[in-house]
This record gives C-alpha cells, structure tokens and sequence, in this order.
C-alpha cells in the first residue's frame, strides 16, 4: 500500500554494548536511518539558512552607514555578495537532496510528500498531537514522526523552495530583463504582482523557515529526553537508537 | 415660474434645457445644464461632477507621512497642492515647525505651480474659448506683426515672416482635414469677436506657451525631483542645501540655484511680454464680458491665504496674499476665517451623492462624512447607468458637496485673492490691479465677471512670477547667512507622537482655498477630509437652495446659438474647474462605504 | 476623407527642412536608445507614415499624465500633438465640448474603423454600474468598450490605466480597474508610472509611429525599453548602495553628500522605470537626485506596499498591520512561549513518570 512508504528496517541492528564486558550486556535497538549525504546536507543547509538569514536580514535593515572613499568600500556589496554565495549553495543543496531522494534509502523520501490521503496517517497524527498534548505515552518512529513529517514537508520542504524561487525571482531582477535567470524565474514578478511585495513574501519566508528552525530543535532536543530516542546525535552517525528497548 | 435662491439669484427652470457633457478643457469630468428662455438667455443652472474616487476612505488607518503622496494625486495639474496642504495638516497635528529655508522652498515650489497653472489655463484651456484659430487664417501676417510689436514691443518672435509662415502651416493643417484638437470646435461662431490677426497672435502665443510652460516646471523638478508630482516631506523639504564640500553635487548647489534663477527670468519676460499684453488685447475686445458671468463675485469671496514669510505662522502679518472672507457685498468688511471653528467650514450634502444621518445640518470637517449614496430625483430623464437625458436637481445630483462658510456659498480661486489682498491693501497687488483696469477702462467692478476672474488669474500670474525672483533671493540669502537646514526631524518618529492629534493644513492652490483635516491616533489616520477649491466653485445647491459659483455664474448669460456653448464654456473655463479634486474625498467615519442605490 | 498626410509632409509645411528633418531622426533615435542606422529608417519611415488618429479618453485619474505628455522636450508637445498623431479626442485640451465633443469620437471611429489608436488615461470604476465615473452622461467603462472595440491597439497611460493607482488602493471603494481587465482582445501597452515621464510618453507614440509595430512588451505588458530595469540598476547613487553610505535621516550629512536613500525607504531596487536613465522634465532631475527616495509609482500596487519610508512594507493579517519584522517578532514571542511551557510540562511529566518506567512498546518503522 502506498502509504507503507517507509517500513521497518529488515534487521535491526544491536548495538555490542558489552565491549568490556563488565556490564551485562544491553542491546539497543538501532535503525540506519540518515546516509551519510543527508548527514552532510542537512548540517551544511542549517549553516547556511543562518548565514541567508543574517545576511537577509542585515539587506533588509542595513547595519550602520561606513564613512570613507566609497569607492574603495564594499560594505553592503559584500553582504549581498556573501547572500548570494549562501543562496547558491543552499540552492545546490535542495537539488541534490531531491535527487537523493530518488536514489538514497526510503527515509530520504519522507519530508517530500506526505499521504493525507491515508486514514492510517491521519490516525498517526493524531497519536502525535495527544503525545505532544501529554495526553499518551507516545509511540515510537524510526523516521520522522507524521507531524514532524508533515511540518517539514510544508515547511521546511516547500519553504525551501520558495526561498530559493523567490530569492531567483529577485537574483534576477539585476541580471536584466532577457537574461535566462529572468526567463526561467521572471514569472514570480508577476505572481507576486511587483517586486516589493515579492521581496516582502521573500523576507516573511526567512521568518518562516527560522520559526520551523526553532521548533525543529525544540522537537529534536526533546523527542531526545522524552522520547528516549536519539536525534541530534542521529543526524551525526546516522542511526537512531531507541534507549528503552533492550532484552531483560 | 421662477425662485429666488435665500442667496439672491432668481431660477427658472421653465425654458429649454441645454446639457453640455463633458465640458472639455477642464480637469476631470463635469456636466453643465441650463435652462434658456425664449431668447436664449441662461435662467437656471446645474453643476454635476460626475466622478467620485473615495480616496477618504483609502487613507483611512495609513501612516500620516505619507499621506501627502497620496492627496498629491487627487490632482495633476495643479499638482503639489494636495500635498502641501496635507504635510501642513500634519504638522499641525504633530506640533511640528519646518525650518525658515523649508518655508521658503515650498514657496517657491507653489508660486512655481501658480506661474505654470496660470499660462496653461489661459492658453490652453481658456483662449479657444475667445480666440477663433480658424479666422486667423484671413489674418495679413504684415498686420498682425504690427499688432504684435504694439502690444508687446519686446518680444522677439513677431516679424511678419513669422506669422506668415505661421499661417501657412495653419492653413496646410486646417486643409488636411485632420484638425486633431481644434476638430469640430465653434469656428466662426458669432460669438467670436477677435480681429483675424489677434486671432493668429494669439495662435502664435498658443504654441509658444506650450513650448515654454514646460520649462516653468523644472523649478519644482529641482526641489521636487519630478514634475507632476513631485516630492514632499512631512518636517520640511525632501532636498538638502549644500553649496560648500564634496557633497555640493548631491544637493541644490550653485548649479541648481542658476538654473532657477535662469527658469525665473525667462517666467518673467513671457508673462509680460506675452501673456499679460495677451490678456490685455483680448481683453478690450469683449468688454462685455466685463458685467457677465459675475455670480456669487460680488457677493461672497474666500480666500484661506497664501506664502508665509515666518515658517509655520498663518496669520495675516505673515502671509502675502492675506486670509479673510467677504460676505453680503460688502468688500470693506474682511472677515477673520478659522478652519478649525466648527461654524465656519461645514459641508451639505442635500444634493450631493453621498448621505448624512440629518441632511438639514451641514458638518464641520473634522466631523465629516463620506458616504456615497448613488440616486437621482424622479424627474431625471435618462438613466445615467446608459445614457443620462437631464438630471434632476430637485434630488441629489453631484458626486461634489456643497461645502459653505457660516453658511454662505462662497467664490474662490484668483479673483478672491486678488480682491482680498486689494481690499486688505496689499499694494503690489492694488498696483496691479488699478494698472488693468486704467488700460483697459473699466471700473472696479468690472472685476466680478467672467473677464474679471481671467483677468485676475493673470495678474496674479505676473504677481507670482515676481514674487518667486524674491523668494529665490530669499533662499540664496539664507544661505549667505550660513542656514542650509532643510528638515525638522525631532518628531519624525511616530513614537515622539501623542496618542491622538489633529491638525488642519490650509493652502491657496492657483484654484482657490483649499483645506485638509487631518485627526491621527496610534499613529494612523483616523480620518482625513480635504476641502477644495472647485467643491466651492463647483458646489451644487445646499439645505437651504443657495447656489454655488458655477451655477450663479451663468445666470442671465445670453446665448448666441445654444447648440454651441461657447458662452458656458467662456464662463465655466473663467474658474479654471478640477473635478478630481472636487469630487474626491474623505470622511473621519467608521463606516464602511455602502452600497449605492437608485431610486 | 481626406487624404492623409505623412509626417514629413507635416513637418515640411511646418517650414521644417530637409536637413533639420534628418538631424530631428537622429535626436529620436537617439533617445530611443536606438543605433544611428535607424535615424535613416525613421527618416524614411515618416516620409512615408499618414499621421494616426488618436483618441485620448478619461476616466478617474487626476490628469497628471496629460500634464507630463505636454512637458516632452524632445519631440516637443506641441510636434507630436500637431505633426506627429491627430489628436481627435482628447477632452483635457480640444476646442470642441458636449455634443460636438461625442461627434469627433463616432466620426473617427467610423472613419478610421480598426485604424486608431486608443490612448487611455484613468481607470474605470466597475461599482454599482460605474456611477462612480460618468461622462457624456453615460458609464466611463461603456466608453472604454465601446472605442476599444474598434482600435488598432490601446496605450494605458499611467498607473491608473496600467495598474488602478491611487483610486484602486486598499479598500478600492469604487472598485476601479486597471484597462486591460475591461479590455481583453486588443493589444495593451502599459505605459506606467504616476505619471510616465514626458519623453517615455511620446517615445512609445513614436516608436509605433516610426516602426510600424508595437514596441516589444515585458511580461508585465510595459515596453522593455524602459520598462526593463530598475531605477537602481542605473542609479548614480548606487555606489553608495554598494558601499554601505546610507542616508539615516533627513539633511544629514549623508544627504548633503548624495548617499543612498535606501534605509529612507526608497524604492529604487524594486522600481521598473526610466526615471534613473531619461530623468524627469528634460533630464532636469529625479526624485533621488532632489533628496527623496523612489515610492515606486510606476510599479502594480505600489500604495499598499507602503509605508513609503519603510525599507518593508506593511502586510495587513487578521485586520492588523504590521511590517514582516513586526509580525515576526509577534510570531516569535507566540512560538517562544509556547515551547518554554511546553518545555515546563514537558519536565514535570518526565520527573513523573521516571519512577514508572515501562515503556516496552515496538518502534513504529515511520510507518506514516
């Protein structure tokens, strides 16, 4: 069934636990769940969703005027500058992990769909809410919880994306008209119907994607006390390991 | 079955009705109908504007600064008015005072408007209305050139090659068939009175003008940035001053303030080699124009005052042309006006397309209302949703309210100053005046007419031209003196601001009184109303049936042939109408705007 | 009719010479932006070219692009309005009124049927019937349809005609609409701006004229050529800009010097116009240049991006307004609160259940 997108691993792997051997031995259930490209990524996107946003932030309320030779100073064409490196960097990045998720494993192809058309999901949400509400014990997932799954999707998925197509939109307002950045990307002026407000729609979108940035971490650092899960240390070695089962 | 209005004018409504729409050379869009008797003499009147953009209700909650922008574009011709009157609104709201070179700058910017405004409404929206270019055509140039050298023996272009050359581009033009925007005008019509040659000065000085009033405005281009529209500021004027240092080319520097000086003197020597010897000319050949048309000009005159020499002062000792009203005819009497007295400046909208809760009372404008409410009387002929026949000015009839002056419809525009400042003995102006009238030979109140209110628009001209040479010595002498600032900043922060403010910004645009009220709370514009200059002129009848200017104007005009209006237009052109202006704008009122109705 | 005369013909009656014809072909293409070699296919052109009929409606608008049309330097007003176009309809400066005023708009529509071009200044008010703007006793948007049906192609003079402008901003009370909403199955050049600039004006009339073609359009429908950069691109202050120099509040120092008007809330950077380039009134000046920053009065909307000082503009959410920073701040402290009673209860219910510790459920495999 379509919506069994991601199934359990084949063989959890156990962790040797009793290296020394003086403890008794604790296996713990681990999952191989970030490759290692996704590692990279996703360490290197978070790098530089704090650059874009600094630097994006400082384009929209510029630090203080420089006095001096203007024409020996680059203050603002630098942060500009160094935005646009980001930009094209990240850019990079959200095509390479789509392409990974063609290629990489089944976990790698979580955040770029969600099934709402499944009852099984909605009924996981719906688990997930009562957990985060206190209202169960929770349970546990392998990959990303449905509602983590959901908000990353819309998000931080298509939030990334639409920075990086209204950030085109207006990367190419300065390569000019007939330039093929304004072909390809010309079409969000009209969408938005002018670059002000394509710039005021580019700016809420950092907010956005900062806001899912915090609430990413909160999740992550929690899920990782609460949940007895690992995550932050997940997306570094790429297992998750869940810290309460093991044999008696 | 005539009625007298409570304001003297005696109606009839029983003739024949004559509807002119559009009334083309104005600004905006207005319908005139007059009812003539049997032998075509105009007994009643009626003044429809028939555009309402709700630009009140737009501002409503906007930040205050920069409402200026958006008043701006209630007009385009006479453009800046709105949004001085708009940034004074302000500043008065916030306690604001703009720095003396501030003051001065924004002088220069009007008197500026009131040179270009006045040449291209003579010219342009005026002259063809007593200037038959097709008769030129019969002109001998040799003739006209020595007209040109007696009226105006300075001016360069009069050879008789010039006109000669002239008319026979006139008449390859007119041949053509393809007469652009002289097609199907009253050529030839009676009323006409012109020498051939006159009439191909005058088409000479029409061309002319529009080559030059373009260079006019480059004045408020260099202050300003552009034209129309240009650029104000809330605490002063957007351009800095800096003649010293690096900076010099990014400001008003040497260079900009000769260009200026330059732009003034040519503004000089065309208004009085040009267009007053025009005026003049034009002038002693309809003397009798000189007792028609004169409406509510005897009567009652308005003026809000204008070119405060003291920066933020409005009172008398500061103001050139002086602020005050006359009522009743009595022209010694100057009354003391107070925009913010709430029996003063009250709009009606008994016959106005918009609805009071009592429309007995007329309403201050800090207490206005914009509510537009679309209906016309049952005795409407046409329905104005396909085509409107006569309208019925029993009922509602205008998109303009009816705004009056402890109760009195009132005249505004260049006559009203002209009269004022003469009457408070301004003696530039009294000068002026008393010169026009000896060459022309007419008595005092040959004034309170048609030929009048055009006579006065181009003494004022000649009055603002000179004006600005002393306001720009002002600015250069300032700077002398070492004052270069431009700007007060101290309350440009909202967060400097009271809770709740309001404020009236008045002005005199080329058009006559025009006022803003403005009421700020948290910052936004809670409210905003703005009083212009043809809601006065322009105003249809109020509570009380008293007429306003455009309809008291026209009574008892004779009409030669009423298929061709060319006396209405002569009239109605004398006023220089904007109808975007009139019919615009805004009210303090939570309502949201409501649906219209027809009955 | 009358047969139609070209422009040369016209300029040649007007004591205009050969010579001082060709220098005029040169001067425009030049300020076309044009290579010299097309100063002898405009010659040519106009030799050739009748003058076209032009009807110049009104509807709400305030009539500043009729002012600014009349202050082109180069070609002079006063040449395109009697040499270049025949102006048969304009209401703001024709001699004729009422009823000889509507008989030059039937006749040159059926004179010159599918021949004209419809300039449109203003916009039209669609709100109960289009009461809101009457004229000749009739609904302006009547009058638009009805000489759009029978034009070669429409100009939209302004940002009334292109956009709505002032009239269509926020709430829109009179529901006015920008021309190219009304009309749909002719060709509709935008020629934006509050006003256009003089010399854009007559430069898209005379490009027609001269080429025999409409100019070539953007995505937005305004001519590229002066529509196709920002104001910024070509601003002289744009080394400033690069540089970090901003003007920070009015007459400072950085004003006396020409810094960059950016943290004023100009609009420059998001501007499309010619104002930087051609510059206003005869090349006199543009906003920047006289110490004020760009509003954006050639771009869609440009009233409800404001406010005009601010580098961000407002956006009105659940009837409140604030700017992006604004509700970013209100959404962080929302988002804030949140996670840290989150995190509160969170604790509380770990120290809880700590004791009773017994979770021995089977990971779910991310099944969705």
């Amino acid at each position: 069934m379509a919506t069994d997108t991601v199934k359990l691993p084949e063989r959890p792997h156990e962790h040797a636990m009793d290296a020394v051997g003086t403890e008794p031995v604790r296996p713990v259930m681990s999952f191989y769940v970030y490759e290692w490209p996704v590692r990279i990524w996703h360490w290197l996107t978070a790098l530089l969703v704090v650059a874009l946003s600094l630097t994006g932030y400082f384009i929209a309320s510029p630090p203080a005027s420089v006095a001096g030779d203007t024409s020996a100073l680059f203050t603002f064409g630098q942060i500009r500058e160094w935005h646009f490196i980001a930009a094209w960097l990240l850019t990079i990045g959200v095509v390479f992990r789509a392409y990974w998720a063609v290629v990489g494993g089944e976990h790698a192809r979580l955040i770029y769909y969600v099934p709402f058309w499944s009852k099984q999901w909605w009924s996981d949400v719906f688990l997930v809410v009562k957990w985060y509400l206190f209202l169960n014990k929770g349970e546990k997932w392998v990959g990303h919880n449905p509602l983590a799954r959901a908000s990353m999707f819309g998000m931080f998925t298509l939030g990334s994306l639409a920075m990086v197509v209204t950030g085109f939109g207006l990367y190419a307002e300065q390569a000019g008209v007939d330039s093929w950045l304004r072909g390809a990307f010309g079409w969000t002026l009209s969408l938005f119907g002018s670059s002000m407000a394509l710039r005021t729609w580019h700016h809420a979108g950092m907010y956005l994607l900062l806001a899912f940035s915090a609430i990413h971490l909160y999740a992550a650092v929690r899920d990782d006390i609460m949940g007895r899960v690992s995550t932050v240390s997940s997306m570094i070695s790429g297992w998750r390991t869940f810290r309460d089962f093991h044999d008696e | 079955m005539s009625t007298t209005t409570p304001n003297g004018f005696t109606l009839d409504g029983a003739g024949r009705r004559v509807v002119v729409d559009p009334i083309t050379r104005i600004e905006g869009h207005l319908r005139i109908e007059v009812n003539v008797d049997e032998k075509n003499v105009i007994r009643n009147a009626v003044s429809t504007g028939t555009m309402w953009r709700g630009l009140e209700v737009i501002l409503k909650g906007r930040d205050p600064r920069d409402a200026w922008a958006f008043t701006e574009r209630i007009c385009g011709v006479c453009t800046g008015v709105h949004a001085l009157a708009s940034v004074r609104s302000v500043e008065d709201a916030l306690g604001v005072t703009i720095p003396a070179q501030a003051n001065t700058i924004r002088n220069i910017l009007s008197l500026a408007l009131y040179v270009q405004d006045h040449l291209v409404h003579f010219y342009h929206l005026h002259a063809l209305d007593w200037v038959d270019v097709v008769s030129g055509l019969k002109a001998d140039p040799k003739a006209t050139s020595e007209l040109a050298q007696t009226v105006s023996p300075r001016w360069p272009k009069s050879s008789p090659g010039y006109f000669k050359d002239l008319q026979t581009r006139l008449k390859k033009f007119v041949d053509s068939g393809q007469l652009g925007p002289f097609r199907n005008g009253y050529w030839g019509h009676p009323a006409y009175k012109l020498p051939p040659e006159a009439n191909l000065m005058a088409t000479a000085h029409y061309l002319e003008a529009l080559d030059f009033q373009k260079e006019i405005v480059k004045i408020q281009t260099v202050f300003g940035g552009k034209n129309p529209h240009p650029n104000w500021l809330v605490g002063g004027v957007p351009c800095s001053l800096s003649i010293d240092g690096a900076g010099g080319v990014g400001a008003i520097n040497m260079e900009r303030l000769n260009l200026v000086t330059s732009i003034i003197d040519q503004s000089v020597d065309f208004i009085e080699q040009v267009y007053i010897p025009d005026l003049l000319a034009v002038a002693s050949f309809y003397k009798d124009w000189a007792s028609l048309g004169g409406g509510l000009a005897s009567k009652s005159l308005l003026s809000y005052g204008e070119f405060p020499q003291i920066a933020g002062d409005d009172s008398n000792k500061s103001l050139l042309l002086p602020r005050g009203a006359i009522i009743d005819g009595k022209l010694s009497e100057l009354h003391e006006v107070d925009l913010k007295a709430q029996d003063q400046v009250q709009e009606f909208v008994t016959h106005s397309w918009f609805k009071y809760a009592d429309e007995t009372k007329g309403l201050h404008p800090f207490d206005g209302v914009t509510e537009p409410h679309f209906a016309v009387g049952p005795n409407t002929k046409g329905d104005p949703k396909k085509k409107l026949e006569a309208i019925d000015e029993s009922a509602k009839y205008s998109w303009v309210k009816a705004p009056r002056w402890k109760g009195h419809a009132m005249e505004v525009g260049p006559l009203a100053r002209m009269v004022i400042a003469y009457m408070a003995g301004n003696t530039q102006v009294k000068e002026l005046v008393d010169g026009a009238l000896k060459k022309l030979d007419v008595p005092i109140t040959a004034l309170f007419s048609t030929l009048g209110r055009t006579a006065a628009r181009g003494l004022e001209c000649q009055w603002a031209a000179h004006q600005l040479r002393a306001e720009h010595h002002k600015l250069i002498a300032g700077l002398k003196a070492g004052d270069s600032s431009t700007a007060n900043v101290e309350k440009w922060d909202p967060k400097h601001w009271p809770k709740k403010c309001q404020g009236v910004g008045y002005m005199e645009a080329p058009r006559g009184a025009l006022g803003h009220w403005i009421v700020i709370e948290d910052g936004k514009i809670q409210s905003y109303q703005a009083v212009v200059p043809t809601t006065w002129n322009g105003s249809p009848r109020d509570a009380a049936g008293k007429i306003g200017a455009y309809e008291a104007s026209l009574l008892d005009t004779p009409m030669a042939d009423p298929k061709q209006p060319l006396e209405i237009l002569r009239t109605i052109h004398s006023f220089d109408p904007c109808l975007a202006c009139a019919a615009h704008v805004v009210g303090p009122d939570d309502e949201e705007v409501t649906r219209v109705t027809v009955t | 009719m009358a047969r139609v005369e070209t422009f040369y013909e016209v300029l040649r009656r007007h004591g205009v010479s050969r010579r001082s014809f060709v220098q005029f072909c040169s001067l425009t293409a030049a300020s076309l932006g044009l290579k010299p070699a097309f100063a002898e296919e405009l010659a040519q052109a106009m030799q050739v070219k009748p003058r076209i009929p032009v009807l110049w409606l009104h509807g709400l608008e305030c009539t500043c692009c009729s002012e600014s049309f009349i202050r082109s330097a180069h070609p002079l007003a006063k040449d395109v309005v009697l040499s270049l176009i025949s102006l048969d309809y304009d209401d703001t400066i024709m001699a004729a009124a009422g009823e000889q005023a509507e008989q030059c708009l039937e006749d040159v529509r059926r004179e010159y049927k599918g021949k004209y071009l419809l300039c449109v200044e203003g916009n039209a008010p669609l709100a109960d019937d289009g009461v809101y703007c009457i004229t000749g006793g009739r609904p302006f948007v009547e009058q638009l349809k009805d000489y759009a049906a029978d034009a070669m192609a429409v100009v939209s003079w302004g940002s009334c005609a292109s956009w709505g402008c002032v009239q269509a901003a926020k709430p829109n009370p009179t529901h006015a609409v920008p021309v190219h909403e009304i009309v749909r199955d002719k060709p509709v050049i935008k020629v934006p701006g509050c006003p256009p600039i003089a010399e854009v004006m007559t430069g898209v009339i005379s490009y027609i004229l001269t080429f025999d073609r409409l100019p070539e359009l953007d995505r937005q429908g305004r001519p590229k050529m002066f529509y196709g950069q920002r104001i910024h691109d070509k601003c002289y202050r744009r080394g400033h800009f690069d540089a970090g120099q901003f003007v920070e509040a009015w007459d400072d120092d950085g004003a006396r010097q020409g810094w960059c008007l950016y943290k004023l809330g100009c609009r420059g950077p998001t501007t499309y116009n010619a104002c930087s380039t051609v510059r206003w009134n005869d090349g006199v000046s543009f906003p920047i240049q006289s110490g004020h920053g760009c509003i954006g009065c050639s771009e869609k909307d440009f009233w409800d991006n404001g406010p005009f000082y601010e580098r961000l503009a407002n956006v009105n959410l659940f009837g409140a307004e604030a700017n992006a920073d604004g509700w970013a701040k209100g959404a962080a402290a929302v988002v804030g609160a949140g996670m840290a009673v989150h995190a509160g209860i969170s604790a509380v219910v770990r120290l809880r259940d700590k004791e009773r510790h017994d979770t021995h459920l089977p990971p779910k495999g991310g099944t969705p």
